[in-house]
């Protein structure tokens, strides 16, 4: 649609308004038209930019890259594009989200488009959209299956590992054993007449000395071993490169804790002893379950011989 | 069946005009890329896409993981093309598309800024698969007189199979035009293949260009 002589026309006035950046270069890289987003986020306006080197007026802006992509669409003579996955930005542009979105210049994807005469390649159209929030959304989404993943992982009431991962890692752990040899123990071990403590002192009160047990034994593990919650009153230590008599060293380190010390619930004193049972990956084992299995023959047997105690079977 | 789509005598011209726009596609990328190029005979089927994996498997003779990326392009003959190749390949094309592979942590490692016009693996795959998308898709359709814009490049995997590639669901077609095609460049390793998917209305629209070029002879 051509428009009355001296005034824009209708696409002349898109341009100028449309929400993402426009400019057209030639071969040599001389600036042929610059659109008001442009002006408004680099603070250039168009006559002081059009008709010369864009890196006059932008030193920043990557040379050799920006050349060559613009380069390769006069030669190929079809489209280009960059996206903010690769390169955040090509100018470095403000973006409207608020400082907390963690971003520092406006995220853009590029597209280089050719634009033809016939079948030459007259000069290159450079569109720019911010994709800053995207970014931000992506970035957020990454963190959100990062929580899960970590949630997935916990139990609810104590925070420390559950079954489920306690499972993995005791799989991933017996199989490098399997594979590199060398030594693999684990602890299980059960609060002593929990029952009790629950029928006399109520579900919460059980439920914080589960919590507090759990975080006091937290304290004395090492960093390499993984504690977790078996289920009910059941907790289970992983203990890699550790042999059964360390194993059973550590198993009294984790019963002194427990029952050294009362647990304080709504100010009753509650006391609480554990018995543990330890096992260790014996060659010829096929599967982590057998070992699992052991520990909890020696739990059983601790628990016969009166609780309070640990135990290894020979 | 569905090789049905095209007559015989369609079928020989959508080659030759697969033929003569590969020609063209591998001058424009050798000017490009300062290196000779070859660029297989494009080898043209119309299958299901369920078929398309064992079929791009038997056309290329790839069976282990690979990397993808797919475009899309429109005109009125529109499609998506992907371009497949090794895993792990794309890192020996180095300097070839005009920057290097480099690797971002490794400067931050070392306390030096990033050299802006380094690439780094991803964007390098995303430009040849570009390149190459751009050159054999236009010349092609310029043969059929179309002028197809393209869409942002997107990477379907980095270590998929070529069953993950071709997964119903992934791709929006049934019926699928393969155009495979090819990329070597002069004493490198690295081999792309190219394949161009159409949906059947598409494929329709390929067939009448056909016959309006055929007539016009």
């Amino acid at each position: 649609m051509n428009a009355p002589a001296g005034l824009p026309s209708l696409s002349d006035l898109v341009v100028e308004r449309v929400g993402f950046g426009i400019f057209v270069v030639d071969r040599d890289m001389n600036v042929l038209m610059w659109n008001r987003f442009m002006q408004d986020h680099s603070g250039v306006p168009a006559d002081e930019v059009i008709g010369r080197p864009i890196f006059e007026r932008f030193p920043d802006l990557p040379r050799a890259w920006l050349t060559r992509k613009v380069e390769s669409v006069f030669q190929l003579g079809s489209f280009a594009f960059s996206s903010w996955e690769q390169r955040p930005y090509l100018f470095q542009f403000d973006h409207d989200r608020p400082i907390t979105g963690g971003v520092d210049y406006m995220q853009q994807d590029c597209t280089f488009m050719p634009l033809m005469r016939g079948r030459d390649v007259i000069a290159v159209c450079v569109t720019i959209s911010d994709v800053t929030h995207v970014s931000v959304m992506q970035r957020e989404r990454e963190e959100a299956v990062a929580q899960l993943r970590e949630y997935a992982d916990r139990d609810g009431l104590t925070g420390i590992a559950n079954r489920r991962y306690f499972e993995a890692r005791l799989a991933d752990e017996f199989q490098r054993w399997q594979r590199y040899g060398g030594e693999l123990s684990m602890l299980l071990f059960d609060l002593d007449h929990f029952k009790r403590i629950n029928d006399e002192f109520g579900h919460m009160a059980g439920d914080t000395v589960l919590r507090s047990m759990a975080q006091r034994v937290s304290g004395v593990v090492r960093k390499q071993d993984v504690f977790g919650r078996f289920g009910g009153e059941e907790f289970a230590l992983l203990l890699p490169c550790t042999p059964l008599d360390d194993a059973l060293y550590v198993a009294e380190k984790i019963r002194c804790t427990i029952a050294d010390e009362p647990v304080e619930v709504q100010g009753v004193i509650v006391p609480v002893t554990a018995s543990v049972g330890a096992a260790t990956a014996r060659t010829g084992a096929p599967d982590y379950e057998g070992m699992i299995n052991e520990a909890d023959a020696a739990l059983y047997t601790a628990k016969r011989q009166g609780r309070n105690r640990s135990v290894a079977l020979a | 069946m569905p090789d049905r789509v095209f007559t015989e005598l369609q079928r020989d011209a959508l080659q030759e005009i697969a033929n003569l726009g590969m020609g063209q596609a591998a001058t424009r990328l050798s000017g490009l890329l300062n290196a000779f190029i070859e660029l297989s005979v494009p080898r043209v089927r119309v299958v299901a896409v369920s078929e398309a994996a064992a079929a791009l498997r038997e056309m290329t003779g790839i069976d282990g993981p690979v990397a993808a990326v797919r475009q899309g392009f429109r005109s009125e003959i529109k499609g998506e093309a992907l371009v497949i190749c090794r895993s792990g390949e794309i890192a020996e094309l180095g300097s070839l598309v005009g920057g290097r592979a480099d690797d971002r942590n490794d400067d931050a490692h070392h306390g030096t800024p990033r050299d802006d016009d380094a690439l780094t693996e991803e964007e390098l795959m995303f430009d040849v698969a570009n390149a190459l998308t751009g050159a054999c898709v236009s010349s092609m359709l310029d043969q059929l007189g179309r002028m197809p814009i393209f869409s942002q490049p997107g990477l379907l995997g980095e270590a998929i199979m070529l069953d993950q590639v071709f997964q119903p669901g992934l791709l929006a077609w049934d019926v699928a035009l393969l155009v495979e095609v090819n990329f070597a460049l002069e004493d490198q390793r690295f081999r792309a293949h190219l394949v161009m998917l159409m949906a059947e209305e598409s494929i329709h629209v390929v067939s009448r260009a056909i016959d309006a070029l055929l007539h016009s002879l």
